[in-house]
């Protein structure tokens, strides 16, 4: 009797059970993401680097006389220089500027006052003055004049007229303006002369004081020569002394690197007008160590005791008044042993040089010399960047900036691998390693384990050694977390890197200011995804 | 930053995950037929599938909750595959959803739901009928991408453009229905207005339906592409791209038996009775079907082309110290690229037309044999077809079984089957066009059943 209430009982829990199985509300409302790990790709950054701007920060360019010259087939060429030694001519040739001539008599003939060896013939003033000063120890009104008869003005003589009333002491006549004056005096010698007169018409000479003194004086004062002309004889002078750092061997790291063509120039500009002659009395680079390395060769005469070049001047005779000649003398490899030094790899230049006028002691010598008149020495090391390298070192530091990276909430991230791609249009290997710094300056890690790897390979060279092309270089980085974790703190990072030209070093490459190299990085993280 | 992509990418893996957990609910609630159901004339609720349907020799039909499920993925996924039990929780897995998926895949989903619905069979052969349901209808295509880029990140995917762009159109309304259907000596035709007040819909703009990225090879700069627009009813309210973050504002999805969106539809069917043992019926159903949107009505749209190719700078710069070698992600721009625009506009969805056709014969009062048919058409989707033979054994008066073996497009080896059970003025019942199907589906890639219960008098 209660199979069938039992058995309709029993359908209906079958299609309850298979309506619910179907139609319930799953436990998915309150599912979760399933753990597991996703990788996500990012770019972080790209930069490219001229090599023109590299060289530049490389060779840590502190010195304001160094200079990177882009040439018109855009070959670079290096330039140290030392500071331009000027030497005016003034301030080794000084003539009379100020000082008394006392008259005893009328007439007095003195020579013009000038540097020992120079006698001068022709001078023209732009500035100073010259006075007169008289005392009358008569009873009688003096009248008269007084003049320096080598001295004209638009070919008028210096003349000026005096009168001393009787008895009347130290009366000043002038000063007398003497810009544009000429002095010419064929004799080496200058004039000074007046002529007095009673009221009488008597002409006098101005009586001598009691004691012997005169009471006519010529007074000049800060009289300025323009242009001095005359006989310039032997002189010798300092002229300069300097030295010169060469950058490019003084990274803290070291390397082979060869130049093909080093170079020293000496350039005089020179506007003396007379013959001058540089005395070397040392020229020597300094080692890597300290040791002297002397520059030797034949772009320089030798007197037996020194090296010395004679410099180009504006000669008189032919009318070079005003004008400036300039001088390079050139060491080479063609003339020095100058390439031998470089491929020591010296760190810096000295030099001293003097100078001596007339060294041939010519006596026959018109020289001269104008207000203007400088001569210039500077010495210069000139570098092609032409040549080769091998693991030649540069340290550079960076700052870091990991942004979000480095408040990163790292605890499900299992690794992170980083992208380094390179598209070298250089003609340059660079094998480096990144160190990474705490705030102290304490290493805490390093980008690659076991030392540097090679991140840029060099672009392919043409026959002339030019990069002919680029070449792209991938290099990744896998991290793990807890590395990733130590230097996504950093800020610092220390670059070490050794350049070796194209060819393992091998064939000379020329390296061109518009030789660029990309250098871009992108990121995987590998992270744990949790629903919770 | 980096922190905020990594949330960035579970933010947008979560909500759109929501979006797979619907698709994969509807799998488990639905199907892509729904044959037995029409096979069984008898059964009150099966008036749905045709209005000429009324149950014989019945005057008073008080109909009671009824649920229609259908739901099919393409390929061979299921709720298992995607919902993994993890000690004593469930946890959302697509590893092992996404090598079974093609490279586009679809999911079509239906739920009927009848609320309550009422027969009266009045004299000169007038059957009445009304009625109040709720139904979800919707088809969602997606490519492969999808979820691999939301699951596994772009890192995979170095060097391929993932198209991720995904097309949905999906309703929600309530349908009230009033019926009449006369019967004309052997032949009946029924005829059935719906009202249909529109809950929520999502419906993709094809012609703004494109989104991309691309990891590059090289240092895997990002090429992100947007022009894609949806139009969407109380269910999007806003989506918020600040902050890197992709954060859908889901609106209050409080169902209201009516709205201002409404829209009409007709069902039309007739039954021919040939002779005493074969019966032949046909039907159209939601014929003229749509709803107007136009309260809470919006359109977003996002459009952009970004390539994010990190941070650049001169390297002058870095050697001499003046700037940092900096490793962020400025990816703050992103939030311009996939910035929805939001401007409210009205649109029309357009429902599904179905329809069947079905004939019967009576071999004996325990048995009655029937073919099937039934179409769907969607705009901008492929029609499906199904087609199925039925046997029905009615063993008891208060009870009958029945088995049906049909073929769809998907499937050509559906074996359904149904139990009605009657006790008194009870009618319960259970139907499925796949019956293996019907009690794993946890473990199908398709699902249908149909369940309810009735007061006949």
């Amino acid at each position: 009797m209660f199979s069938k209430p039992i058995f309709r009982f029993s359908l209906l829990l079958v299609l309850g059970v298979a309506a619910w199985q179907g139609c319930k509300k799953s436990d998915f409302e309150n599912a979760a993401l399933g753990d597991h790990t996703a990788e996500f790709a990012f770019p972080l950054f790209t930069t490219d680097v001229k090599l023109k701007d590299l060289l530049l920060n490389i060779l840590n360019d502190t010195l304001s006389g160094d200079t990177i010259f882009i040439n018109p087939d855009n070959t670079m060429t290096l330039f140290y220089s030392g500071d331009v030694a000027e030497k005016p001519a003034t301030d080794i040739f000084k003539f009379l500027e100020s000082g008394i001539v006392p008259l005893s008599s009328d007439t007095v003939v003195n020579p013009i006052q000038a540097p020992n060896g120079v006698s001068i013939t022709q001078a023209t003033l732009k500035g100073g003055e010259i006075s007169f000063i008289f005392s009358n120890p008569t009873m009688d009104t003096i009248k008269g004049n007084f003049g320096i008869p080598e001295m004209t003005l638009n070919g008028v003589g210096f003349n000026h007229p005096f009168l001393l009333a009787p008895g009347e002491q130290n009366k000043v006549f002038g000063p007398f303006n003497m810009n544009g004056y000429e002095l010419n005096s064929a004799s080496y010698t200058i004039t000074f002369a007046y002529a007095a007169y009673l009221p009488n018409g008597t002409k006098i000479k101005i009586p001598l004081q009691p004691n012997g003194f005169p009471n006519a004086f010529v007074v000049f004062l800060n009289l300025k020569f323009k242009y001095v002309q005359g006989y310039w004889g032997y002189q010798l002078y300092e002229l300069t002394r300097d030295t010169i750092e060469i950058d490019i061997n003084q990274t803290d790291l070291r390397g082979d690197i060869k130049i093909k063509s080093p170079k020293v120039t000496m350039r005089v500009r020179n506007s003396w007008g007379f013959p001058t002659r540089g005395i070397i009395k040392y020229l020597s680079f300094i080692g890597q160590n300290g040791e002297e390395l002397q520059l030797t060769g034949t772009a320089f005469q030798n007197d037996g005791t020194n090296d010395y070049a004679d410099f180009d001047y504006p000669s008189y005779i032919a009318g070079e008044v005003g004008q400036e000649k300039i001088t390079d003398f050139v060491l080479d490899e063609t003339n020095s042993n100058i390439a031998d030094i470089f491929n020591l790899q010296p760190v810096r230049l000295v030099y001293e040089i003097d100078g001596v006028s007339n060294a041939l002691l010519d006596p026959d010598l018109i020289g001269f010399m104008t207000d203007e008149s400088v001569l210039g020495l500077q010495m210069r090391v000139q570098l092609l960047l032409e040549g080769s390298a091998k693991n030649f070192g540069a340290e550079q530091t960076l700052n870091l900036d990991f942004g979000e990276f480095g408040s990163l909430d790292s605890a499900n991230i299992e690794s992170v691998e980083f992208k380094l791609v390179t598209e070298n249009g250089t003609p340059v290997d660079i094998d480096a390693q990144i160190y990474f710094w705490d705030a102290a300056g304490n290493t805490v890690d390093s980008l690659f384990d076991g030392g540097g790897q090679k991140i840029m390979n060099a672009a392919p060279i043409s026959a002339i050694g030019t990069a002919d092309g680029t070449t792209r270089t991938e290099t990744f980085i896998t991290m793990t977390a807890a590395r990733f974790d130590k230097i996504r703190t950093t800020k610092t990072a220390v670059l070490k890197a050794y350049f070796t030209t194209a060819q393992g070093g091998t064939v000379p490459v020329k390296l061109l200011a518009d030789n660029t190299a990309v250098v871009k990085m992108g990121i995987k993280v590998r992270k744990r995804l949790t629903g919770g | 930053m980096f922190n905020q992509h990594i949330l960035l990418k579970i933010n947008f893996l979560g909500r759109y995950s929501l979006a797979l957990l619907a698709l994969f609910c509807s799998i488990r609630i639905s199907a892509q037929q729904e044959l037995m159901l029409h096979a069984l004339p008898d059964v009150w609720h099966s008036t749905s599938t045709n209005p000429a349907f009324f149950p014989e020799g019945k005057k008073f039909i008080l109909g009671l909750p009824g649920i229609g499920l259908d739901g099919a993925h393409s390929g061979d996924v299921s709720y298992r595959d995607v919902f993994v039990k993890d000690g004593d929780r469930t946890v959302i897995d697509f590893s092992k959803v996404i090598s079974k998926l093609d490279f586009t895949n679809e999911a079509h989903f239906d739920q009927r739901t009848e609320i309550i619905n009422l027969g009266i069979r009045l004299p000169g052969k007038i059957m009445l009928q009304a009625g109040y349901a709720n139904r979800l209808s919707g088809v969602l295509v997606y490519p492969k991408a999808l979820p691999e880029l939301l699951w596994n990140g772009n890192g995979p995917y170095i060097g391929e453009t993932l198209n991720i762009g995904l097309k949905a159109d999906v309703a929600d309304w309530n349908e009230w229905s009033v019926g009449l259907a006369k019967q004309f000596g052997p032949l009946s035709i029924g005829v059935r207005g719906k009202l249909l007040t529109g809950v929520s819909s999502l419906l993709t703009d094809p012609n703004h339906i494109s989104a991309s990225v691309y990891t590059s090879p090289d240092i895997y700069q990002l090429s992100l592409h947007t022009d894609y627009g949806f139009h969407s009813a109380s269910i999007i309210e806003a989506i918020d791209t600040s902050n890197l973050g992709f954060d859908l504002k889901l609106a209050d999805l409080k169902r209201k038996a009516f709205s201002k969106n409404t829209g009409t539809a007709f069902d039309i069917g007739l039954k021919f009775k040939v002779n005493e043992r074969i019966t032949l019926d046909a039907s159209v159903l939601d014929l003229g079907a749509k709803i107007n949107w136009d309260t809470k009505a919006n359109y977003f749209l996002s459009q952009g082309d970004y390539t994010y190719d990190g941070q650049t700078f001169p390297g002058t710069d870095i050697i001499n110290g003046i700037d940092s070698l900096g490793f962020d992600l400025a990816l703050d721009t992103l939030n311009d690229i996939f910035k929805f625009n939001k401007t409210p506009g009205e649109y029309t969805t357009k429902l599904p037309l179905r329809g069947y056709l079905g004939g019967s014969f009576m071999l004996s009062k325990k048995w009655i044999f029937g073919v099937s048919a039934y179409f769907t058409h969607r705009d901008g989707a492929k029609n499906t077809f199904a087609i199925g033979g039925s046997a029905r054994w009615s063993p008891m008066k208060w009870l009958s079984l029945g088995a049906m073996y049909s073929v769809n497009r998907r499937n050509a080896a559906n074996l359904g089957m149904h139990v009605v059970l009657k006790p008194g003025p009870v009618q319960v019942y259970f139907a499925s066009d796949n019956i293996l199907n019907a009690f794993s589906v946890k473990n199908s890639p398709a699902v249908n059943l149909r369940a309810g219960i009735a007061l006949m008098f």
